[in-house]
């Protein structure tokens, strides 16, 4: 009997323990941030900082039609001389508390990047609350509570319709990368190493963007799209790799997944595209009358995707123009893609890296100076790429009509 | 001294889970950046020599603990006041346990709840585990290493599934040169944890079958030091060189960057599960040393008078060792290995053991001439 009320007490006690109600937060008491923007600051303070919050019950969708009226998510700007400062500050407005678990998205302006990310990024490195999986881009021209307060269709969630679209422009185009904040840290500390960061422009007026307006038409009169690469060295952002830059970018850093490729075949104006879809690079520094001299492999392989000229396709001589045709247009982008990180004097390749990691002595002695060293480098590219297919058809329709 | 008997499984089971406890979690030499796994192994070379010469003394007194067979070798007193230096050695270090769980468990998850009763939760549970007997603490034991390693398992391949494994990370191999890994393993990865086995001489004489001691205990040691080393390797492949550096829990980190197919992600609960156990393990051996220990020295009649003051008196000490983390840590590195590990855990023994081979030698000169 005693040892029963003994137990009946012991169970007694052990409930608020083992609740684990300590801290305990409820769904509705927390305002989950999907995205976060940080802009130099307009007025006195250092930076103003926007947080894209959900709104739960406008995103709630289901067959009863779901969904309350108006917008999935809602935009709150504050300032600080501090990404803290800025990020309590806010509670002033927001009702609840600011949770960051879910923030999948870090804007940061074009004006803030071009002065310096290294101050910024350090509360989302320590702060165990905030994933380190979470994806860095730029605003391009503009600042990123722009970006942020955007309204997008297909995806409800603007901050899901970013990363799908960095997701999918990275597989089908190859032209930006997916970089999160743990490998923006190691490449911006890595002495021989200096990130790129994807650009995001927005087309349109920003003001008709935050309006429903936007997602209740099918022409919306703002979009966001993925746009080019942004170079940083020495935590700032020296300038932009465009277009065909940045795809010999994505090639060197072995990232290419899959892009288009076209050509001038038989004296006609770009007359055949292909489109790689496997490939591999294999990237050595080596040391060239004492100096650093890297070479560059490629190897991929690719499909016929569109022909707008008549050749017989089985002939192996044809595929041999072809492979080498494609080859040539890998190796002329990412020429042209090294040229330009070597004007930034940016080693955004890694080649730095290279010689740490294969030959450590020479690369203490390169070290201090290897900006300057990087910008006079020497470099050889191979490129190899391989014919699979072209479809289901061999010859285009229209190859017969014309004769 | 209790009469508990635990077999052979047992020992090597609580060996295992006591040198990998908390060295998983922040045992790593990371100044040696991705040098830092050589430092393990070498640490734990180091550690299975120191092993043999705990044994050795152990196999002169088979029947006795550490605490208890001082007392033989260098006579009554002097004995008494090494067996008690060592007693509170072990509740020193159970303390550093103690804090370590609980400073990792405020800086990561409970980050609003006082350190205080995070630790009183655990020691109470250990308390009653140690006022259960070791044999308990032993089935305990058996429990927790089979579900530590099923998550290594589970944990290993998603680390590997999710393509996060970057083997040229380890290069350039031993950038730092043998001279400081070497130090560094001296000073660091020998003493914790592999020089910790000072501990299992308080409790092989529990072993039920005193000859396979040697080999479950080395075997015990490698094992441990391989798990711990694969660790290392994992963490510096997946997490860089830099960010290896910076962690203050790089398996952590390691362990939340698992992400497959949009579905298995933040799995820091695994993490977390291991924390758990290995703060118990950890705490609780070290807590029954130092119980079992007094309770010979000071001749109680049971080691159950003396568990609950110890309990608080541990307690206690880990709130009062630092006043914060950066203290603890900077304590742990440069204090206490040269001002505590390397007196109790290389010289005295050596030292009791040169007395020991002396007296047994005369001895056994005696023997035949009488």
């Amino acid at each position: 009997m005693k040892k029963l009320v003994l137990v009946f007490i012991l169970i007694i006690f052990s409930i608020p323990i083992l609740g684990g109600c300590w801290n305990q937060r409820e769904l509705t008491d927390l305002a989950l941030v999907l995205a976060v923007g940080i802009d130099k600051g307009e007025g006195d303070k250092k930076y103003d900082v926007t947080f894209q919050v959900v709104v739960p019950g406008n995103v709630a969708s289901g067959q009863n039609g779901g969904g309350g009226q108006g917008p999935p998510v809602v935009v709150y700007e504050s300032s600080g001389d501090s990404i803290t400062e800025a990020s309590r500050k806010a509670t002033k407005k927001i009702p609840r508390r600011l949770y960051y678990a879910h923030t999948s998205i870090v804007v940061i302006g074009e004006e803030l990047a071009r002065e310096g990310i290294y101050n910024i990024l350090d509360p989302m490195d320590r702060d165990p609350e905030f994933r380190t999986t979470t994806v860095v881009i730029i605003a391009k021209d503009k600042r990123a509570e722009d970006i942020i307060s955007i309204l997008t269709n297909l995806d409800k969630l603007p901050m899901n319709r970013f990363i799908k679209t960095l997701e999918s422009a990275e597989a089908m185009l190859g032209e930006n990368i997916k970089l999160n904040i743990d490998d923006l840290i190691g490449a911006i500390t890595s002495p021989g190493k200096e990130p790129v960061i994807s650009g995001f422009v927005l087309e349109g007026s920003p003001e008709k963007g935050t309006s429903p307006q936007n997602i209740s038409t099918t022409r919306p009169p703002a979009m966001v799209s993925v746009d080019g690469l942004g170079v940083i060295r020495g935590g700032k952002l020296v300038g932009w790799l465009n277009n065909f830059h940045v795809r010999g970018a994505v090639w060197l850093l072995n990232k290419m997944k899959g892009t288009e490729i076209k050509f001038d075949f038989e004296g006609k104006k770009d007359a055949v595209t292909t489109t790689p879809y496997l490939s591999d690079t294999d990237v050595s520094v080596t040391f060239k009358n004492g100096k650093p001299f890297a070479n560059v492999d490629i190897d991929t392989a690719f499909k016929l995707s569109e022909m707008d000229t008549d050749f017989d396709i089985e002939d192996p001589h044809k595929i041999e123009e072809l492979e080498k045709k494609t080859s040539d247009v890998i190796k002329k982008e990412v020429e042209a893609a090294i040229k330009e990180a070597q004007k930034y004097k940016a080693d955004i390749f890694g080649f730095g890296e290279r010689i740490h990691k294969s030959n450590p002595k020479r690369w203490k002695e390169l070290k201090d100076d290897w900006d300057n060293q990087f910008a006079k480098m020497d470099y050889k590219i191979q490129v190899h790429s391989y014919y699979r297919e072209s479809g289901v058809r061999g010859k285009p329709f229209w190859s017969d009509m014309n004769k | 001294m209790e009469t508990a008997k635990i077999s052979g499984k047992q020992l090597f089971v609580l060996v295992v889970l006591f040198e990998m406890g908390t060295a998983l979690l922040e045992g790593f030499p990371v100044q040696l950046k991705q040098d830092a796994w050589i430092a393990i192994l070498a640490g734990m070379a180091g550690g299975v020599l120191l092993f043999l010469v705990y044994y050795r003394l152990f196999l002169y007194y088979p029947d006795l603990p550490l605490t208890g067979y001082v007392e033989k070798i260098i006579g009554k007193w002097p004995g008494r006041v090494i067996g008690f230096i060592y007693i509170i050695y072990f509740a020193y270090l159970a303390a550093r346990g103690l804090r370590d769980f609980g400073e990792l468990l405020t800086a990561t998850i409970y980050t609003n709840t006082p350190i205080f009763f995070l630790m009183s939760i655990l020691i109470l549970t250990i308390t009653y585990a140690i006022q259960k007997g070791f044999e308990v603490l032993a089935r305990v034991g058996e429990i927790f290493f089979a579900a530590v390693y099923m998550m290594a398992v589970i944990g290993f391949f998603l680390i590997i599934f999710s393509g996060l494994i970057h083997l040229e990370n380890l290069k350039p191999v031993l950038e730092s040169g043998w001279r400081q890994i070497m130090e560094v393993s001296i000073r660091q990865t020998m003493p914790f944890p592999f020089g910790e086995m000072i501990l299992f001489t308080m409790i092989l004489p529990h072993l039920n079958d005193q000859k396979k001691a040697k080999m479950i205990c080395i075997s015990g040691i490698v094992l441990s030091g391989i798990n711990i080393t694969i660790a290392c390797i994992i963490n510096i492949a997946t997490l860089g060189t830099d960010l290896f550096l910076r962690s203050q829990y790089p398996l952590l980190s390691t362990v939340s960057k698992i992400q497959l197919f949009n579905f298995i992600e933040r799995l820091d609960v695994l993490f977390m599960i291991y924390v758990m156990v290995a703060g118990f393990i950890k705490v609780a051996i070290f807590y029954y040393a130092a119980v079992a220990g007094t309770t010979g020295l000071f001749k109680f009649k049971n080691h159950r008078q003396v568990t609950f003051p110890m309990g608080i008196l541990i307690l206690v000490t880990a709130m009062m060792i630092a006043s914060n983390f950066a203290e603890h840590i900077k304590e742990g590195l440069y204090i206490i290995p040269v001002y505590m590990h390397w007196p109790l855990q290389i010289y005295f023994p050596c030292l009791l053991l040169g007395i020991a081979m002396i007296r047994n030698r005369k001895k056994q000169k005696k023997a035949p001439a009488a």
